[in-house]
């Protein structure tokens, strides 16, 4: 009920010792995946998903319904608990937590990963006793021990950033979809994370609403944010997207530069699923 | 019979003050601890949660009445000797919080799972995330039934005439028992139990419908916008 209830108790995952990190194109990847493995219940749904990203890139992770997209971009925060494989962060390995899997972190170092990594969510998650102000303050105040004028002045920063200045006071109910998305971004921001992941933030808004939140997050692109999104936009894997990710049926089927995957997909799978979004 | 009545009235109130004050005290013991039983049931480590469970179902299964009888009359057997009227708070009070505590935990589960998901993200640690973004949610559901259940309680303090406590009940019955008005007596009684209950209702009305107008013109600008 309150903790994520998924995932099964299985051999000890994630604790291997630390490897060494492939020195791949770009020096160190700020994120590495190894042969990551998720399973519910014991039923395996990843299968084994390896993946670098390197600082400023960003990777648009797309897909069928089911492949896994979602599972795996939780596992980068222990959202889910990968029942094995590796999560390092600048080849330092990611030390989860075994045993009891919450939402919430349990031990120091993988709060210290959390802080690292932004998240948002496809239902925004807002806190709706909060102003959008004090949605951005909390967690640097109670998380990051900034001072509260500091954070304050921090998350007036972001919203604007977000172009929501004047919007400050105003509660999540009153404030539209993609405000409120823009909001949550803007909360992520201020806990200075190194690489932000994206669960399809655009997927429960009108489109007129999601193009402001694409734009948003086409800026953040711009100003070199390393970023990891789930997306439906094919337009923004298209045009944002550095590398592009398709996955089906819980593997990696084809990847590469965000042009080639869209425009020359090798994989059947990859043209029948491009295709049919397109066609839609 | 008006006169009957109005001979009543000043013999009752005070009567009506003692319910009312064993419903207050019973709700300032039994609120705290439903909210600990409901913690405990939820999230403590498995001895505890079972205790918690258990003492919530221990709670809600024993009849008010052996509850008041027991901490009456029982707890002198153990050495703790108390007056009828803490003696009622306290039994109350303990079944506040065994009824509160199922209140509380459904109110806890009814914040969404992204919340924590959210906190998790975030980094705040779990009693951070309860005190501050989990607690103030579930508060507002549990607002209604914790309504309810003080109708509830304010009726059981009647129960507290067993054990000789002056509250109205016991008023009612004492004036009866040596006048023989015991319909007129009984109606006063009902009477007033039903106006206090009925004000407590307009009041809460009152109150939440406000909070429901405002939602509504929320839903309004969001709708216009
Ligand atoms: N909490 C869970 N418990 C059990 N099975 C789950 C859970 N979450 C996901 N699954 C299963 O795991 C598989 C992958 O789901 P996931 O949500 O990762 O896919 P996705 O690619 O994000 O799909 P979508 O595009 O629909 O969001 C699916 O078969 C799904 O039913
Ligand atoms: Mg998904």
């Amino acid at each position: 009920m309150f903790h994520s209830t998924q995932g099964v108790q299985g051999p000890d995952p994630v604790a291997f010792p630390s490897g060494e990190a492939d020195a791949t194109a770009g020096g160190t990847p700020i994120l590495e995946l190894r042969d990551i493995r998720i399973e519910y219940k014991g039923h395996e749904v990843v299968h084994g998903v390896s993946l670098a990203v390197q600082r400023g890139e960003v990777i648009a992770l797309i897909g069928p319904s089911g492949a896994g997209k979602s599972s795996l971009l939780r596992s980068i925060n222990f959202l889910e608990q990968p029942s094995a494989g590796q999560i390092l962060v600048n080849g330092q390995l990611v030390q989860g937590q075994s045993g009891s899997r919450g939402a919430i972190a349990r031990n120091k170092s993988l709060a210290a990963h959390r802080r690292d990594v932004g998240m948002v969510f496809q239902q925004f998650n807002l806190f709706p006793h909060l102003t959008a102000l004090e949605n951005v303050v909390l967690a640097q105040v109670h998380s990051l021990n900034r001072s509260k004028e500091e954070a304050v002045a921090r998350a007036r920063q972001e919203l604007a950033h977000v172009g929501l200045t004047g919007h400050e006071d105003k509660y999540p109910a009153k404030c539209s979809g993609g405000q409120q998305q823009r909001i949550a971004i803007a909360r992520a921001l201020a806990m200075d994370p190194q690489l932000m992941l994206f669960d399809e933030p655009t997927s429960s808004l009108d489109p007129e609403l999601g193009v402001e939140v694409l734009n948003t997050m086409k800026r953040l692109a711009s100003e070199g944010m390393t970023m990891l999104v789930v997306t439906h936009e094919m337009h923004f894997a298209e045009d944002v997207a550095d590398r592009v990710v398709f996955m089906a049926d819980g593997a990696i089927v084809e990847e590469g530069p965000a042009e080639q995957v869209m425009l020359r997909p090798s994989s059947e799978r990859a043209k029948t699923f491009l295709s049919a979004v397109r066609g839609r | 019979m008006i006169e009957s009545i109005l001979a009543m009235v000043p013999d009752f109130l005070p009567g009506l003050g003692i319910s009312l004050l064993v419903t207050v005290a019973s709700l300032a013991l039994g609120l705290p601890l439903g909210i600990l039983l409901a913690l405990g049931s939820l999230f403590a480590g498995k001895p505890l949660k079972f205790t918690c469970i258990g003492l919530v179902e221990l709670g809600r299964g024993v009849p008010g009445l052996i509850m008041l009888y027991l901490v009456y009359f029982g707890l002198p057997q153990m050495g703790v000797v108390m007056d009828a009227l803490p003696a009622a708070m306290i039994a109350l009070g303990l079944m506040t919080g065994a009824y509160t505590a199922e209140i509380f935990v459904a109110g806890f589960r009814a914040v969404p799972q992204g919340q924590w998901e959210a906190c998790g993200t975030l980094a705040l640690s779990y009693w951070k995330s309860l005190r501050l973004v989990i607690l103030p949610q579930a508060i507002k559901i549990v607002v209604p039934p914790l309504i309810g259940w003080t109708i509830m309680l304010f009726q059981a303090t009647s129960l507290a005439y067993a054990i000789s406590v002056p509250e109205l009940m016991s008023r009612a019955y004492n004036y009866a028992s040596v006048t023989f008005e015991y319909a007129l007596a009984f109606t006063l009684a009902g009477f007033m139990y039903l106006a206090v209950t009925l004000l407590g209702l307009w009041l809460f009305r009152r109150a939440s419908g406000r909070r429901r107008s405002a939602a509504t013109s929320r839903a309004a600008v969001l709708a216009g916008a």
